[in-house]
């Protein structure tokens, strides 16, 4: 393998890690506060990415892809809002919660992706890329759009990181997450800002729907693989900290692309999850991280 | 006659089935400091909890200043195993309308939020109360109630003592603008110094005007700053002892024990 092929590939693993650190920071969110698993997320990928579709063919050029992804990333934000009090809240007492949110969120996905498919129908969507420029990177020759790509997932997160930390409403999510109970005592309204999390959790999958969108072919079923593969970030990685799955994601994002090359395109999954299994074997906390929870 | 401030009617509650505390009735006045005392495990958290909002009352009313806090009527036994009942259930009390009124409850040891820092739980804590006057006045009362909380700004509650968080949740309480503040062992574990330095933040909290609950163990603690002691066994008030009378701990053991300790 040449270096020229090596920095092609790496480039292409660093850019589908972003894409999964998007993805798994919403679940792990999702995940850390409400304290469910939310497997609707592929859909609302799914979801978000047609929605973008949708726009971007009225709108047409660079500026309709902003508005596309506006659009879709402010209406899965109101969904997710929407939908904690339809999947989530109702279970919140009963002492089966976990599992049955795992039902409720399942049956989500299916009504989305069955809703998808009604509207839009089976055959292949592709959002067109803003940007259609290449430049030469170590030789490797690049998408642009790569670059812008990464760039706004990783100041999305960042975003996300701040908004946590610095601003009230972040830190009233904080405290709600940590201890639901003491949240309430102070006055906080916990059922909306659970619906807060859920929402910017439905608004970050969105954006990385609409990017998986503009880089291959999407159909109604897609989300399945990002799901999967967000499980695998957030479980590799932990939720010790907001940064965990990020770190993980990239890892994920970057063997996956080598397997691909090396072992072929089938054979990723399997190694992926060899890897996950590992980890919960030797280090079940997670990789990056020694507690189990926070945020 | 002053119309009571906090007023139980028969209130009953406890954690489905086990039912802790029964016909509980007791009114507390406007700039009233009462003492719950009684056994470890006899229901004062549990009727605190209630009255906070954070458990449904079974039965029995709740009011503050003359208005009801929880639903009328009572609560109905679960009546089907198979049928997920839970879900229809609708909660009896809302801890946020308890909080909109002013009724602030201090829970007991609490563990607050591990991963934050004083300075943003103290932040956060007021926007149940950020359109009430006097909140910045509160602030800076805050430094003054518990000046060792200022060295502990930057810390996360996971690496404070049982005292100082202790503090950050007294602190968190008078954020609120409480009309009347529940305390719930403010003084469990703690050494006899920092015991000593938060009474004396009590008694100041005291002196403000705030009514106050306050359940402890500790009965010099508690008989030097309350005007009535309302002793509490089984789950039910067994009697009132005004300030007048106010007992010495052996005397106390004697009346809730008859003489056993
Ligand atoms: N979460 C819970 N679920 C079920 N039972 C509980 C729960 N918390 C407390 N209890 C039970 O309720 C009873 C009353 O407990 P509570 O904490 O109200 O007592 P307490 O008077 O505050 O005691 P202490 O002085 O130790 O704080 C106890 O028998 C306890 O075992
Ligand atoms: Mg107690």
């Amino acid at each position: 393998m040449g270096f020229e092929a090596f920095t092609f590939i790496l480039m292409s693993g660093i850019l589908l890690g972003g894409l999964y650190a998007l993805m798994a920071t919403g679940l792990a969110v999702v995940w850390t506060t409400l304290g469910v698993f939310n497997f609707a997320h592929g859909a609302f990928v799914t979801l978000g990415a047609y929605m973008a579709w949708q726009v971007s063919q009225s709108v047409a050029g660079g500026f309709g892809f902003l508005i596309a992804v506006a659009t879709s990333v402010t209406v899965m934000f109101c969904l997710g809002f929407v939908l904690h009090f339809a999947l989530i809240k109702p279970f919140e007492r009963n002492q089966n919660v976990v599992l049955l949110a795992v039902v409720s969120t399942l049956a989500a996905a299916s009504i989305i992706e069955n809703a998808v498919l009604l509207n839009w129908g089976p055959r292949d969507k592709q959002i067109a890329p803003p940007i259609t420029s290449k430049i030469d990177f170590f030789g490797a020759s690049i998408n642009t759009f790569d670059f812008v790509i990464l760039g706004i997932a990783l100041f999305a997160l960042f975003g996300l990181a701040l908004f946590l930390r610095r601003t009230t409403v972040g830190r009233t999510l904080r405290a709600a997450a940590q201890n639901r109970e003491a949240a309430e005592l102070m006055g906080l309204n916990v059922p909306k800002l659970f619906a807060i999390t859920l929402g910017l959790s439905a608004a970050t999958a969105a954006l990385a729907g609409v990017f998986v969108g503009s880089l291959r072919f999407i159909n109604p079923t897609f989300g399945a693989d990002p799901l999967m593969k967000s499980l695998i970030v957030v479980i590799l990685g932990g939720v010790a900290r907001f940064t965990s799955p990020i770190y993980a994601a990239f890892v994920v994002g970057i063997v996956e692309s080598f397997s691909a090359y090396f072992l072929g395109l089938y054979w990723s999954p399997a190694l992926l999850f060899a890897m996950m299994i590992a980890v919960l074997l030797i280090k079940p906390e997670g990789l990056f991280g020694h507690r189990s929870k926070t945020l | 006659m002053t119309k009571p401030l906090l007023e139980l009617r028969g209130l009953s509650g406890g954690y489905p089935p086990v039912s802790v505390f029964r016909d509980v009735s007791l009114s507390v006045k406007q700039g009233e400091h009462v003492g719950l005392f009684g056994p470890n495990g006899h229901g004062k958290t549990t009727l605190l909890k209630t009255i906070a909002g954070v458990l449904d009352p079974w039965d029995g009313g709740i009011y503050f200043e003359g208005k009801r806090l929880n639903a009328v009527g009572k609560m109905q036994a679960r009546v089907s195993h198979n049928l997920n009942y839970d879900l229809f259930r609708k909660r009896r009390i809302n801890a946020l309308d308890v909080v909109d009124a002013g009724l602030i409850y201090v829970m007991q040891g609490n563990l607050l939020f591990p991963e934050m820092t004083v300075e943003e739980v103290l932040d956060i804590a007021p926007r149940a109360a950020r359109n009430r006057p006097g909140v910045a006045q509160m602030r800076r009362q805050i430094h003054d109630l518990f000046p060792r909380l200022r060295e502990r700004w930057t810390s996360k509650i996971r690496y404070l003592s049982g005292g100082e968080r202790q503090m950050v949740s007294i602190a968190v309480g008078l954020l609120a603008m409480p009309r009347l503040l529940m305390l719930d062992e403010p003084t469990l574990g703690l050494s006899p110094k920092l015991r000593i330095e938060l009474s004396e933040a009590v008694r100041n909290i005291r002196e403000t005007g705030v009514p106050l609950i306050i359940v402890d163990q500790n009965v010099e603690f508690l008989t030097s700053l309350v005007d009535r002691l309302i002793l509490f066994d089984h789950g039910t008030i067994t009697r009132e002892i005004p300030a007048e009378n106010m007992p010495k701990h052996a005397e106390l053991m004697d009346m809730m024990f008859g003489g056993a300790h």
